[in-house]
Formats: structure tokens, C-alpha cells, sequence
């Protein structure tokens, strides 16, 4: 396929996913999908492999190939058949992302797949938000092996009702679901009219010279990394139920275009929920070599052919069910990249930052509103990202595994019992250096009505590491203001709070760059006063 | 009536009255003092200063925001949310980057003060504002030397009696004040905030430079004469109101495209069905703006500006920074980019004579669908030799020959126009196959056919003066403004008289702005009022504009089943914003896009023979002067159109004839 074709159609099947988001998120009803934009889009081959994404959700975008593929695995699909799935253990990452996916025909012949995936405000499980700190599978939710919730363009009535039988505000679920078919709609028939005017020649050809591109590559890049062999250790906090520090390894052997990652040394799975399944870790192995290449690999099995995985049955990073997995797509993951990227630090020190915040900083806050009605509302709150070789680590920012927006305090308490009584960036958090890390933020909710909250954040106790001689960045704090008093709060946490409660949540700093030359009483600001005080 | 358009490059005057007919000319732009190349320009135009009303289309605010060089601000916000300007939506605006870099904020933090008070959502005061508190920020203000003042508070939309406060006393110890519910009355804090800081930013400087030139106009000329500002909604203001709310002619250059858009929609040839209904595709050295039209001025209040929320009111263009100047570059992957790097005007395209990176423009040249004698007839000529050398270059890394390169540019450059067609058509639900394409600026007329057959677009338009024609459409601006007020209730039969009691304050307001003093407009006629309301389903964040009446229910769940593919009657709707537009009727017709009067300076041949590159070979090809197409008269491509300010390439398979309405209309087929 000469080069001039190629980039057309690569640019339009990039339009198609973004066309899909635009129609999803327009048409949602979570404030986490809407406001907060947590979901992707992407399209596939027939038989699976990715082509395009939309520049969503990186730890949904490389986990989605597994939901394809269970998808297909299902069963073979007609026109107008939509599957859904949220099962980690076939096809899912968590249980909150819903994945719906859909054959594309053109006149008989199966030509597509195209799926998105959307973070539910809730999907059951024993509590409001469904990111609880749980001890199995079971209590997170209701799990949904690959099930066609539309045949031949009409919904399948029964599944329906299942699912909405099991989950808290019905019709806001009913309604996103709506959306997230209305998506695939778009999509396949953006699809159908490419296909119309390319022929499906074309898109064969496409196929083939995307493969290669893909292949040729990631060899490229991993050719372009001094070849050896380099080791890294991080930890988690904990799993919310006294496991103590989880140990995450990975030995990174990079030579000849090729590379080993090994997670061999990552702590065993444990009993509580930061247990992330293979997909959710493959992800994180496919972003942080992203990050090293301007082109536009998507993660299929063309771009991972020269990386071998090895990720340790029943361990953290590929659990076997029915371990609790919510915060392993959203913390989880985000150590994996800290710990590959520290490797990779050790063959690549003029390109590689240090840590970023390296936690999604999860929040659920649901109950029942003063007027009766359920609420439930999730949100993540950014931090500070590190700094590199070319300069300052941003504040106040989504990074790696991550992109979602902020919903507006306006939007949040006209919506919810809420109100946010500080917003503010933790000046001074970042780590010290040559380049100092960004900050972390401070957010402080007020309860207006009592309510259940679920915490599930990373750094609260360790720190993201610095590089080449800088500092870390501060770690986060949780805390509660009960009537005049500061109750600190752990990283994971269930708890009941009363109306007029406030809930502060602090999050890290990045990792300092490089030894710092000047003194450093004269960087970086004092951290100042809650603005609610007490 | 004269209109002025001030760009990077030129400076585009067009003049019009009934005695003298259309004339237009080009100045050189002065950015120094941009005030240097209107005064000169209209000595050329209008040397006797005849003509009353000047329309100005001014960049003085965008290039203000753009070099971050503005007033000194200080924001005073609601203690615990002076960060809210720095952390934005706390996303980054690449996914894969390992060291993402944000825009610093507009102002910096320390020049962020917070004040002790706050109000909820539906307008309860939860702590009052205290005299003593403002006073205090006042004084640091002060201390910190900035002349401007941003004053924005949380849930100001719903309750405006705190930032009223905050602004009487700053408007008393004399700074300039630009107040969140006055610049943009909507919630969402992060984009009220930023519209009203770039607000506070732009005011000063806009109202300084216009009180000058006003009076430097005036002084040239014996009537007096009147000056208008053109906002970026496509309505004009007068100086001292356009200066008030500055940011509101960030996107001015564009307005006056689509308002002359719409002049020809309504003025089309009575032959031509999808006359009313455009795609104005405005395609220029640098970037390209599109919008979609149905006979009005399609407004959109979701934009950005540099990486920045940016919801006044402004015509819904959908902009790509890709142009005539775009460069084509070969990656190292193998594969052919072309853009978002620009060559601009300096050194601008190869052909020019100075660049070094080969552009969109220059692969024009080469493929023949330039007059190889120079742009604006000639005046300025153009290095083809420079170009093939740069393209024979670019091509051999491709393996391709230097034609099917230089085509292949044309066609990259073509994907991402198309794609901003697309972003205004078929991704908001209207399908580009029932418009017809309204090509202008000066490279709209060589990509349109193209990019219509792409679409399955029948009929492209191309006006009269193609190359001024954004100065052209300011003639025809009228004199608007648009209100905004968020509501955020269900929508019912009771909600009417609160809705009702809000677009009476709004009309109330209009009258006072737009008429001051005077007990009607000029035209001696009421003031217009057009009523809209932005819906959504309850529960969903993103609402749709509908005409505020009697069909509001039933236009909405259309205008849904339009955009997203499914309705719901079932579910609840929330009025989120209210709207009103209010205009002057204009007293008399403005000019019709009629043939030029201006004529070349140099004899030319009506007609000459030259040869273009198209689908992998070399065809004769007929240039053709349009001042010399008879009315009627067809030509079959493939042709060249050449006229002053622009080229219009016809490939085979298409042909163009003059309408009664004096455009160019190119057809596909028979």
C-alpha cells in the first residue's frame, strides 16, 4: 500500500474512535463519563487485533484487546449484536468498566470489531461506587462473563433487567449503556461507509502494512535501548487489609530489537483489592514503551511480538480468581509503571522522568441524598507528575496510567450533597532536584448528608523516587475533620461519615530530577493552611 | 461603509457604497501599530473619508493572549479555590508523553487572592462577603501594582450579589474590572474563571487602542465617522462596549468569513437547491477555518483558545492549523506528514523564494494549478525551480516520482480538511452531501472539488474576491450582542415565568448596551430579540441549543436522535442555559457579492493554454480570467479560474460557470 493511501486511512480510522467518544460522552448520564471523560473507544480487525484508538484512557486502551478477543471467543456475532463484559478473569480489568463490544458487517462479510469501554458509577457489590475494599471478587460487584446485551440491533430484555436488578441508580446505568451502544452504532457505520469507498482490498492491505509498521516499530525503539539487563523494586502501600508493604520487581532485558520483562519477585496475590489481572499489567508494560516512540502503535500482538511477558501465576500482577481486583486496574498499574520505568531509567538516564504521584487517588461517595434519592459518586484526583531530564515535573496533573478530567465544584454540587470546601495545589510537594517535581493537590469534601465513603490510594506511605540524585516527592494523607478533630485516615479505607464530616484528601508529589545546585531552603513553597481550618 | 480585516500578512480593506460600488485593496500589516496600516489603507481607499462607518475586525486580543502580553492581573476568588486557574481540568493534552508540559496559568499564583465567602449552587449565601475582606485584596491589589481585576466567585451564576459587591468597590478605586457573571453568566468555575481573567487580560489594551484609533478616523475626515468593533459571534459594538468585553473578539478575523457566508446562502442563484444550505470552507496561508451554515450564524459557546477554555459566544468554526504554508516532511517510519509545522509568511512556502521546507502551496505550483506567472496577478512572482528541488528531494524518500509526491501532499493536506468538514457535518449529525461547499480565503479554491467529491458534496461555490472575502462579510455584520443566563432547573410548565422573568432581564440589559441613550436604534426600529435555550436530558452534562418557543420539547428529542443517534421522551428535561440574541435591524441592504469592478493593473489574455498533473498524469489544462467568464457561459476541467486574490482549480469531470448572483458554482458530472 504506498504511503499516501496508508496515512488517509490511518487518519480516518483515528477519526472513527474519536467520533465514537464524542457520541459517548455527549450522550451519558455518570458524571464520570461525562464530566469526567473515563472511558475509550477503539477499533479492531475481525479477527481482533487493534487498529485504532482514540488518545482516551491508556489502561483501558491496552487492556481492551482482551475483551475483543473473549468477545469473539463468545461465540460467532451477526449484525446488530452488541457483547458486554466487566469479568477480569475473561476479558475485563475491573469490574466497574463496562466493555461493549460489536461486530461491524459490510453486506455479509465481517470486516470490524469496534468496543468501548466506560467506568460505571456503580455496578453492585457491597458498596455505593462498587470500588470497595473487598476481599473477593464477589463483593466488588456483579460480573458479567461476555453476554450479548443486543441482538440484531434490539436489546436483549432479560439481561437488562438482570443487571439492572443488581446495581444502584438504574436509570443513570440504563442510560450510559444507551450510550455506549449508540458509540458502537457510529462507529460501524463510520466503518461500513470507509469501507464503501476503500473496498475491502484496501483494508486488507491496510492490515498488512499496519502490522508491519507496528512490528518494525517497537523493534526499532527496543533497538534503540542500550542492550542489558535492568532491575527495579517499588512497593504498594498495602492491600487495605494488613498486608504490610507489596514488593512490585521487574527485570527488563532488552537486546537486539527484543526485550524480557519479568515480574518474577512481585509479592503473591493478596487478600485485599490491589490484585491487577494480566491484561491491566500488560497494559502498563505496553504504555511505558509507548512513551519512547512518537508513532502511533496501538498494543496488539504485532506491536508486542518482540516482547516476552512473564507474569508469575497467583501473584499481584496476574492473580487467579476469584481475587479482588478494583484497585489493581487504577493502583496497581500505576507501580508497574513506575517500576519499568525505573528500569528502563538505568539504560535510558537522559530520557527517563522520576515517579510520577503514582496513585489514582480513588474516591466513592454514596448514600442516600436529603431528598431520598441514591446517589453514588466516584471521581480520581490528579497529582503532582516527576521530573526529567527536560525540565520541571507539571503539577497538579493525570499521569501515566490515567487521563481523566476534574468534574467542576459547581457541576459536583449541583449534582450531589457535596460541597468542596478546598481546591488547592500542595505547593512543595514535588520532590527536590536539579528539576523539581510537581506538586500534589488537596481536595476537601463536606458532607451534607451522611454517607458511605470508599478510599483506594497509593503514597501514602512511600514516596515516588527521584532520579539521578533528585528527591522524592511528599506522600499523600487522608484524613477526616470530625467536629474539631483531625482523624487521619488509612490509604484504603470503608467508613460511614455524618453530615457535616469533612474528608481531605492529599495526594503525592513527583520525584525530583537531578542534584540540586542551589540551597534548597530556597525552592519550592510552604505547604499553607487548610482553608477550612478548624 | 468600509470593512478592515487585519491579519498576519495583510490587512484587507473592502469598501462599498452605492455611487462607488465595491472596491478592495491590501496593506501590508503593521503589528507594531496596527493602527499605521489602517490609517494608510484608508488614505488609499477612501482618500476624501466619504464613508461614515468603519467595521474593524480586530486581532489585537488574540495576538494579546497569544504573546501573553497583556495587562497586569490580579484575581480576586473565593477563598480555597485560588488554584482553580492552575489546576484546570487537571488532564494532559497528550496521552503517550513522558514529560507533559501545561500552558502556564494567566495569572500566577501569587497574584491569585482569596476572599473569605461563599454561596451554593442555588444562590444561598453560606458566608457573607464582608466590606472590610475586599477592601484588604484591594490593598494587595495595590501592593502587587496590577491595573486589572478579575473578580470571580464560586456559583456567581447562581447568585450574583457577592461578585456585585467585590466589583463596585474595585470600579471605585479605579481598576479595571472584568466580573465572571458579567463576562460569561454560566456554571462550571474553571471556564467562567478563565473567560473572565483573558477578559481582564485584553480589556485595558483593547479599550486604549480603540479610544485612539477612533479618534484618529475621526480627526482624518469631515463627516465624522462611526467605528464598529467586530466580535467574534459575527456582531459588531462600538468601541467602548467591544473594549468592556474584549474577549469577545478573540475569534473577530473568522466572524466576518461567516458572516458573509451567510450573506451568500441567502443570495443564492435561485437554481441552486442547496443554496441555503453551506459548508464555508475558509482555507488561508496557516490554518483553516470551517463552519456550517443553514442561513444563519452558526454559534457555538464550547471553544478553546490555546489550550485554554474559551465559552463566549463565537461563530462554531472548527479550525485545523493547516494551510497553503503547511510543510511536508517524510518521518522517519517512512511516512509522509504534512503539517501542523507551518511556514507561515516568513519565510513562507519554497516558491516564495526564500523557504526551505516544502509546502502544500508548492506542491500546488508543481502540479500546474498556479498561474506559474505569480500570485495577485503576477505582482508576485513565484520559484518553481526552488521547489522541484526541494520536491525531487522528498520524493526519492518516498519512492515515488515527483508528481505522484507532490499529489500525495495535496492529498494528506486534503485528509485533515476533510476531517474538520467532517467535525462540523457528519460528527454533529448532518450529512455534507445536502450542502454545498462555499470555498474562499487563498487557497480554498484549489482543494474544494477535491474535497467535495471526497464528501459527496455536488455543488461548490466559490465568491466574488475570494481572497478578502472575511473583510467582505463585515459589511454585513450586524449590530449584536448575545446574553447568556445559567438556570439549571427541570424544565415544566412551571418553570416558564422564571424563564420569561430571565429573558426580560436580559432584553433589559441589551436595550441599555446596544442603545444607550438613544430611544431607538439607528435604523429607528426596535431592537431584535432571538430567544434559545441550551436542553439536556436530566442526569446528562452536555446540552443542545434549540429555538426557545412553542417546540421546545419536540426539537430538542430531534435534535438528540440528530447528534447521538436516540431519543428518550421518557426522561426529564433540564433547561440549563438560557440565550437571547439581540440585534439592530440593518436600515438597508447591504452590498450583494457582485462580479469584481476591480480589475487587474496588466493586460492579460482572457484565456491561455497550460497543462496539470492530475491522477498520475500530465493534461492540458484552460486558464481562464474571471472577470472574463460570460454569465452562463460553462467551463470543463480541467481549468484554472485566476483572479487577484485567489486561484479556483476545476479537475476533469467538473465545470464552472458564473451565477446570477455573480459565484463561481463548480459542479461534478454533466
Amino acid at each position: 500500500m504506498n504511503p499516501i493511501d496508508f496515512e488517509l486511512l490511518h487518519q480516518q480510522l483515528g477519526s472513527v474512535c474519536q467520533e465514537m467518544g464524542r457520541a459517548l460522552q455527549r450522550s451519558a448520564f455518570s458524571p464520570n463519563i461525562k464530566e469526567r471523560c473515563d472511558f475509550s473507544c477503539a477499533v479492531f480487525s475481525r479477527d481482533g487485533e487493534m487498529l485504532a484508538q482514540a488518545e482516551h484512557i491508556p489502561v483501558h486502551l491496552g487492556a481492551m484487546p482482551a475483551s475483543v478477543r473473549a468477545a469473539i471467543r463468545r461465540g460467532p456475532l451477526g449484525p446488530g449484536d452488541a457483547v458486554l463484559l466487566n469479568d477480569p478473569f475473561h476479558g475485563g480489568s475491573h469490574l466497574p468498566d463496562l466493555t461493549l463490544v460489536s461486530p461491524v458487517f459490510v453486506g455479509k462479510r465481517l470486516l470490524f470489531h469496534v468496543a468501548n469501554r466506560a467506568h460505571h458509577a456503580d455496578v453492585g457489590g457491597m458498596a455505593p461506587g462498587s470500588m470497595p475494599l473487598a476481599t473477593e471478587l464477589y463483593q466488588e460487584g456483579l460480573r458479567i462473563p461476555p453476554v450479548l446485551l443486543y441482538r440484531r440491533g434490539r436489546p436483549e430484555r432479560d439481561v437488562f433487567s438482570l443487571f439492572l436488578a443488581n446495581v444502584r441508580g438504574r436509570a443513570e446505568r440504563e442510560g450510559d449503556l444507551r450510550a455506549q451502544f449508540a458509540a458502537n452504532l457510529l462507529g460501524a457505520a463510520r466503518l461500513r461507509e470507509l469501507a464503501g469507498r476503500w473496498g475491502g482490498a484496501a483494508f486488507a492491505a491496510y492490515g498488512r502494512a499496519f502490522a508491519r509498521l507496528c512490528g518494525t516499530s517497537m523493534r526499532r525503539l527496543l533497538a534503540a535501548i542500550p542492550a542489558g539487563s535492568y532491575a527495579f523494586a517499588d512497593a504498594l502501600d498495602g492491600d487495605g487489609t494488613g498486608s504490610g508493604r507489596l514488593p512490585v520487581r521487574a527485570r527488563v532485558t532488552v537486546g537486539r530489537g527484543r526485550a524480557h520483562v519479568d515480574f518474577t519477585g512481585t509479592a503473591p496475590q493478596v487478600r485485599g483489592c490491589v490484585n491487577a489481572p494480566a491484561p491491566v499489567a500488560l497494559s502498563a508494560v505496553f504504555y511505558v514503551f509507548r512513551c519512547l516512540t512518537d508513532e502511533p502503535l496501538v498494543l496488539n500482538r504485532w506491536t508486542m511480538a518482540p516482547i516476552r511477558v512473564t507474569l508469575p501465576e497467583g501473584s499481584l500482577v496476574n492473580p487467579r480468581p476469584p481475587a479482588a481486583v478494583c484497585g489493581g486496574n487504577v493502583e496497581t498499574s500505576q507501580r508497574i509503571v513506575d517500576v519499568l520505568l525505573g528500569a528502563l531509567s538505568r539504560a535510558l538516564p537522559g530520557r527517563i522522568p522520576a515517579a510520577s504521584s503514582g496513585s489514582m487517588t480513588n474516591v466513592v461517595i454514596g448514600g442516600t441524598d436529603p431528598a431520598g434519592r441514591p446517589f453514588s459518586y466516584y471521581e480520581t484526583v490528579a497529582g503532582g507528575a516527576g521530573a526529567g531530564p527536560a525540565g520541571a515535573g507539571a503539577s497538579a496533573l493525570q499521569t501515566h496510567m490515567t487521563n481523566t478530567f476534574n468534574t467542576p465544584a459547581e457541576a459536583l454540587e449541583h449534582a450531589y450533597p457535596l460541597e468542596i470546601v478546598d481546591y488547592a495545589i500542595r505547593r512543595g510537594t514535588g520532590g527536590a532536584g536539579r528539576h523539581r517535581g510537581g506538586d500534589g493537590v488537596l481536595r476537601a469534601y463536606k458532607l451534607l448528608c451522611d454517607a458511605r465513603v470508599s478510599l483506594l490510594t497509593e503514597r501514602r506511605e512511600s514516596r515516588p523516587y527521584g532520579l539521578a540524585g533528585g528527591g522524592p516527592g511528599a506522600p499523600g494523607r487522608n484524613m477526616l475533620l470530625r467536629g474539631g478533630e483531625r482523624i487521619p485516615l488509612p490509604s484504603k479505607a470503608n467508613l460511614d461519615v455524618r453530615a457535616g464530616d469533612v474528608l481531605v484528601l492529599e495526594t503525592s508529589g513527583g520525584g525530583g530530577w537531578g542534584r540540586e545546585r542551589r540551597n534548597p531552603k530556597s525552592q519550592g513553597r510552604r505547604e499553607r493552611d487548610l482553608v477550612i481550618g478548624l | 461603509m468600509i470593512a478592515i480585516d487585519t491579519g498576519g500578512t495583510f490587512t484587507d480593506f473592502v469598501r462599498w457604497s452605492e455611487s462607488t460600488g465595491l472596491r478592495i485593496h491590501k496593506e501590508r500589516s503593521t503589528p507594531d501599530d496596527p493602527a499605521a496600516s489602517i490609517l494608510q489603507g484608508l488614505a488609499v481607499l477612501d482618500p476624501e473619508g466619504e464613508e461614515p462607518v468603519v467595521v474593524y475586525g480586530t486581532t489585537l486580543a488574540t495576538n494579546a493572549l497569544l504573546t501573553r502580553s497583556g495587562a497586569n492581573v490580579c484575581v480576586l476568588t473565593t477563598a480555597g479555590f485560588e488554584d482553580v486557574l492552575e489546576i484546570g481540568r487537571q488532564a494532559r493534552p497528550r496521552l503517550y508523553d513522558l514529560h507533559p508540559v501545561r500552558p502556564a496559568p494567566l495569572v500566577p499564583a501569587d497574584r491569585r487572592l482569596g476572599v473569605d465567602e461563599r454561596i451554593d449552587t442555588a444562590g444561598k449565601v453560606l458566608r457573607p462577603l464582608r466590606r472590610a475582606e475586599v477592601e484588604r485584596a484591594l490593598d494587595r491589589v495595590k501592593t502587587l501594582g496590577a491595573d486589572s481585576v478579575a473578580v470571580c466567585l464560586l456559583n456567581a451564576f447562581a447568585s450574583p450579589r457577592h461578585e456585585r459587591m467585590a466589583a463596585r468597590l474595585a470600579r471605585a478605586r479605579g481598576f479595571d474590572t472584568s466580573v465572571s457573571h458579567e463576562v460569561l453568566n454560566e456554571f462550571r468555575e474553571y471556564d467562567r474563571f478563565t473567560a473572565t481573567v483573558m477578559n481582564a487580560f485584553t480589556s485595558p489594551l483593547l479599550g486604549r487602542f480603540l479610544a485612539r484609533l477612533e479618534r484618529a478616523i475621526a480627526g482624518a475626515t469631515r463627516p465624522r465617522r462611526r467605528l464598529w468593533v467586530i466580535q467574534s459571534d459575527g456582531g459588531m459594538l462600538p468601541p467602548a462596549l467591544a473594549a468592556r468585553f474584549a474577549v469577545r473578539t478573540v475569534l473577530s478575523g473568522p466572524a466576518g468569513g461567516v458572516t458573509g457566508a451567510v450573506q451568500v446562502a441567502r443570495r443564492a442563484d435561485s437554481t441552486g437547491r442547496a443554496g441555503r444550505r453551506l459548508i464555508a470552507f475558509d482555507m488561508g496561508g496557516t490554518s483553516t477555518d470551517v463552519s456550517l451554515t443553514t442561513g444563519s450564524v452558526p454559534l457555538m459557546t464550547e471553544g478553546s483558545f490555546e489550550g485554554f477554555p474559551l465559552r463566549v459566544p463565537m461563530v462554531d468554526v472548527h479550525s485545523v492549523g493547516a494551510g497553503g504554508g503547511s510543510i511536508a516532511r517524510v518521518g522517519a517510519d517512512g511516512r509522509l506528514r504534512v503539517g501542523p509545522e507551518s511556514a507561515g509568511a516568513d519565510p513562507g512556502p519554497a516558491c516564495y523564494g526564500r523557504g526551505e521546507e516544502l509546502t502544500v502551496t508548492d506542491a500546488n505550483l508543481l502540479l500546474g494549478r498556479l498561474d506559474p506567472r505569480g500570485l495577485l496577478d503576477g505582482t508576485c512572482p513565484l520559484d518553481a525551480a526552488r521547489a522541484a528541488r526541494l520536491l525531487a528531494r522528498l520524493a526519492r524518500k518516498l519512492g515515488l516520482s515527483p508528481e505522484a509526491a507532490a499529489e500525495g501532499i495535496v492529498r494528506v493536506a486534503n485528509a485533515r480538511m476533510e476531517a474538520a468538514i467532517r467535525a462540523v457535518s457528519i460528527e454533529r449529525g448532518h450529512d455534507p452531501r445536502g450542502f454545498a461547499l462555499l470555498a474562499f480565503g487563498g487557497c480554498g479554491g484549489l482543494h474544494a472539488c477535491a474535497l467535495a467529491s471526497a464528501l459527496g458534496i455536488r455543488d461548490v461555490l466559490v465568491p466574488p474576491h475570494p481572497g478578502v472575502f472575511s473583510a467582505f462579510g463585515m459589511l454585513h455584520a450586524p449590530v449584536s450582542r448575545t446574553y447568556s443566563e445559567s438556570v439549571l432547573a427541570p424544565w415544566g410548565p412551571g418553570l416558564a415565568p422564571r424563564t420569561e422573568a430571565s429573558f426580560r432581564a436580559m432584553e433589559t440589559r441589551a436595550r441599555a448596551e446596544l442603545l444607550g441613550r438613544r430611544a431607538s436604534t439607528v435604523a429607528g426600529r426596535e431592537l431584535r430579540f432571538e430567544r434559545g435555550a441550551d436542553l439536556r436530558y436530566q442526569g446528562q452534562s452536555f446540552e443542545l441549543a434549540v429555538p426557545y418557543g412553542a417546540r421546545l420539547e419536540r426539537d430538542f428529542h430531534a435534535a438528540h436522535r440528530r447528534a447521538y443517534g436516540y431519543a428518550d421522551p421518557a426522561r426529564p428535561i433540564e433547561v440549563v442555559t438560557l440565550r437571547l440574541r439581540a440585534s439592530e435591524p440593518r436600515a438597508k441592504a447591504g452590498p450583494r457579492p457582485a462580479a469584481p469592478t476591480h480589475r487587474p493593473r496588466t493586460a492579460r489574455h482572457a484565456e491561455a493554454a497550460g497543462r496539470v498533473y492530475e491522477s498520475g498524469r500530465w493534461r492540458p489544462c484552460l486558464h481562464i480570467r474571471r472577470e472574463t467568464m460570460p454569465n452562463g457561459r460553462r467551463v470543463a476541467g480541467p481549468a484554472l479560474v485566476l483572479e487577484y486574490s485567489a486561484t479556483t482549480y476545476l479537475p476533469a469531470g467538473w465545470n464552472a460557470r458564473i451565477d446570477t448572483a455573480g459565484n463561481l458554482r463548480l459542479r461534478e458530472g454533466k
